[in-house]
């Protein structure tokens, strides 16, 4: 279309600058709120897995289910060269694995005690924790002991232990004997989080020896990926190698979909349903077992399409009765317009470009405005121990924007724009020149 | 052959549920080339005359014939493309669009469609006009920086600027001081001589009505005089 029509629109924006100011101003308004919104949803699910993969120790798990002789179900891997096949041969790069065993225990120390998760892993050689945990007593050399035990800071305070104090754990064994261990505090850990702080770490081979699990053994295998939005495709890869291996596997399909059950609801299920002779295996990734974190960010992104169309249901009214205001302080600016040649479709698009220029302004400032939040509120550091650190990246709020959404946001403005303005649009199109003529101001 | 003919032409308005009768049936013809003054005390049918042959508003019933081509029954969007074409139009509050500069004012017609000035002219035809109404300096000023007397020197700029076979004034110099009016005459007049455009004025000063080829004088809707170049065209009574 004639690149006139713009023209004059833009400059009928700036020479009515405060109303123009004001309608832009709602526009952006509603573009940053929703902005912010579906910026946190964006970072939420990616901070809740990061989070969790790095307490858990991976982005992609492979855990063993065998049953003992006398029908109990046990955690464990024992073919371990099979697994280390599978991952060479899966094709998977760039991973760091971890082995580990868990086991719920109480820690007794003078008197006092407290239930723990301790979890087995090779204190001595393990990165992923020592990226992670960071020492505010003891050192890595001391948790290199095959007796260490790292525990936090919260729970060293409650059993009132420091380093180099000993400590007795008790627990179960995989096939259910009651047992006791012996460990030495060699780290006392700021674990900033609330799951961490029932997170308490020992040996894998002294933890294994003490649960009845062989040496070498392990119950489960992280995978850490370099990068977390892999970990769908490497499981799928890790899961065919081992099926084509020949290898007992859980079926992933209910994992999947997500949405009916989460996978420990279907783990539970498949496993009082059938039994099996030999080990069969799992694989799953952190996004499986977060797959609520997820509805969780639909549900976000849900609510803020809903708050945009209402906040800027009272933006259409102003838009409309804005512009049936501008055409009829243009009445003669149409008229002569049309007397001189304008076709009425042209008047229309006039408007309309004016509506559209303005949307587009309103929304790129309202992400500006948006970025502007974001960048100041991830300024703000919470405190370590806060139990919102799992939708935290490094004790700080971050925010993620996936493009197509502001691509979406400022669409559906656009369009929501146009429509509120076509109206007076149309109905300045539809004025006869002689009558638009004619009238005085 | 007439550039212009109207044939029994009458427009009726409807006030509510009363008519107005505003042309009682009026024909003449207007000659190529002619300085035609519509002259006419207030409500005697000059703007609605002007309208009608500006194709921007339509006959209650007759004929309006320009440049041989009957226009009655063409649509909205022939008509304007029509007037684009071959109609100038110059107003009595100038009208010209505010958010464009004075150069951007007298091309604005340019743009919106196939003239008979070939785009290679443009800037040279462009630069003529504002040299002829003698605004060159101010070709980047705002309509608002601009006396009466200029903007609507720009406007004869912009109504001449498709090279149109006829201009449409509507009491052009009503709404300036009575020596830049003749100043405005004088220079429609100069332009009708070296272009050959037919224009077409309403007013209804005396003395300005005395500069024109061709007086046509109305009342009440009618056709009381129309006399050209001393001579008596109808016959009809004259008031000098
Ligand atoms: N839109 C309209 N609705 C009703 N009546 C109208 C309309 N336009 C014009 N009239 C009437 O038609 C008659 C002629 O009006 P017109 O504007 O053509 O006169 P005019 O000669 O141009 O007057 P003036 O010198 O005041 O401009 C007047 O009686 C006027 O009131
Ligand atoms: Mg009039």
């Amino acid at each position: 279309m004639n690149p006139v029509l713009p023209r004059i629109a833009a400059r009928n924006l700036l020479r009515q600058r405060k109303r123009t100011m004001l309608l832009a101003g709602a526009i952006a308004f509603g573009i940053m709120i929703v902005t912010l919104i579906n910026g946190f949803a964006g970072a939420f699910i990616r901070n809740v897995s990061e989070n969790f993969a790095y307490l858990m120790g991976g982005h992609v798990f492979v855990s063993g289910t065998e049953y003992s002789p006398s029908g109990r179900r046990i955690s464990v891997i024992r073919d371990t060269a099979v697994i280390d096949e599978a991952l060479a041969s899966s094709g998977l790069r760039n991973l760091r694995v971890q082995k580990t065993s868990q086991v719920m225990a109480t820690l007794i120390f003078e008197g006092k005690s407290i239930r723990q998760n301790l979890t087995g892993i090779d204190l001595g050689h393990s990165s992923m924790l020592r990226d992670r945990l960071m020492l505010l007593k003891g050192t890595w050399e001391d948790a290199a002991q095959p007796d260490a035990l790292i525990i936090s800071e919260k729970i060293a305070k409650k059993l009132n232990v420091l380093p180099g104090d000993k400590v007795i754990a008790q627990f179960q064994t995989i096939t259910g004997q009651n047992n006791v261990g012996e460990f030495r505090i060699a780290g006392i850990s700021v674990d900033s989080s609330f799951i961490g702080s029932i997170m308490a770490y020992v040996q894998l081979d002294y933890l294994n020896s003490l649960i009845g699990i062989r040496n070498g053994e392990y119950m489960s295998l992280g995978i850490m990926l370099d990068r977390l939005d892999r970990s769908g495709t490497a499981a799928s890869a890790l899961y065919v190698t081992m099926k084509s291996m020949g290898l007992q596997l859980f079926e992933r399909k209910a994992a999947q979909d997500g949405n009916a059950m989460t996978p420990f609801q279907a783990m539970i299920r498949e496993q009082t349903r059938e039994r099996w002779e030999g080990t069969r295996y799992r694989v799953y990734t952190i996004d499986e077992i977060l797959s609520q974190a997820r509805q969780i960010v639909v549900a976000l992104d849900t609510a803020s399409v809903f708050i945009l169309v209402v906040l800027f249901a009272i933006v259409m009214i102003g838009l409309s009765n804005t512009f049936r205001m501008a055409m009829f302080e243009r009445i003669r600016e149409i008229g002569t317009m049309r007397a001189i040649g304008v076709q009425r479709n042209e008047v229309r698009a006039m408007f309309l470009y004016e509506a559209l220029f303005m949307a587009l302004a309103g929304s790129v400032a309202g992400l500006l405005l948006a970025f502007l939040a974001m960048a100041g509120l991830s300024l703000i550091t919470f405190d370590p121990q806060s139990p919102v650190f799992l939708i935290l990246r490094n004790g700080h709020l971050s925010f993620s924007l996936p493009p197509l959404r502001a691509l979406f946001n400022i669409a559906l403005i656009a369009a929501l724009t146009l429509a509120a303005v076509y109206a007076p649009a149309n109905a300045a199109s539809k004025l006869r020149p002689a009558e638009a003529l004619r009238t005085v101001k | 052959m007439a550039i212009i003919e109207l044939r029994d032409v009458k427009k009726d308005y409807l006030l509510g549920k009363v008519t107005v009768p505003a042309v009682k049936g009026v024909s003449f013809e207007i000659e190529r080339g002619d300085f035609v003054s519509i002259a006419g005390p207030s409500g005697s049918g000059k703007t609605t005359i002007l309208n009608m042959i500006g194709l921007i508003d339509i006959p209650s019933s007759g004929e309006v014939i320009i440049e041989g081509k009957h226009t009655g029954g063409l649509s909205d969007r022939e008509l304007t493309r029509f007037r684009h074409e071959v109609l100038g139009f110059i107003f009595q509050s100038f009208n010209l669009i505010p958010v464009l500069t004075v150069r951007e004012n007298v091309e604005f017609p340019l743009l919106l469609g196939k003239t008979r000035v070939p785009r290679n002219e443009w800037d040279q035809w462009i630069d003529y006009l504002l040299e002829e109404v003698g605004l060159t300096g101010w070709k980047d000023h705002k309509p608002n920086e601009l006396s009466g007397g200029q903007r609507q020197r720009v406007a004869i700029a912009r109504a001449l600027i498709t090279r149109p076979s006829i201009v449409l004034a509507d009491e052009p110099t009503a709404n300036l001081d009575s020596a830049t009016g003749e100043q405005i005459i004088d220079l429609m007049k100069k332009i009708n001589r070296e272009l050959q455009t037919t224009f077409i004025f309403s007013t209804h000063d005396a003395k300005i009505v005395s500069i024109a080829d061709h007086v046509i004088r109305l009342r009440d809707g009618l056709v009381i005089e129309n006399r050209r170049k001393g001579e008596d065209v109808n016959g009809t009574e004259s008031e000098e």
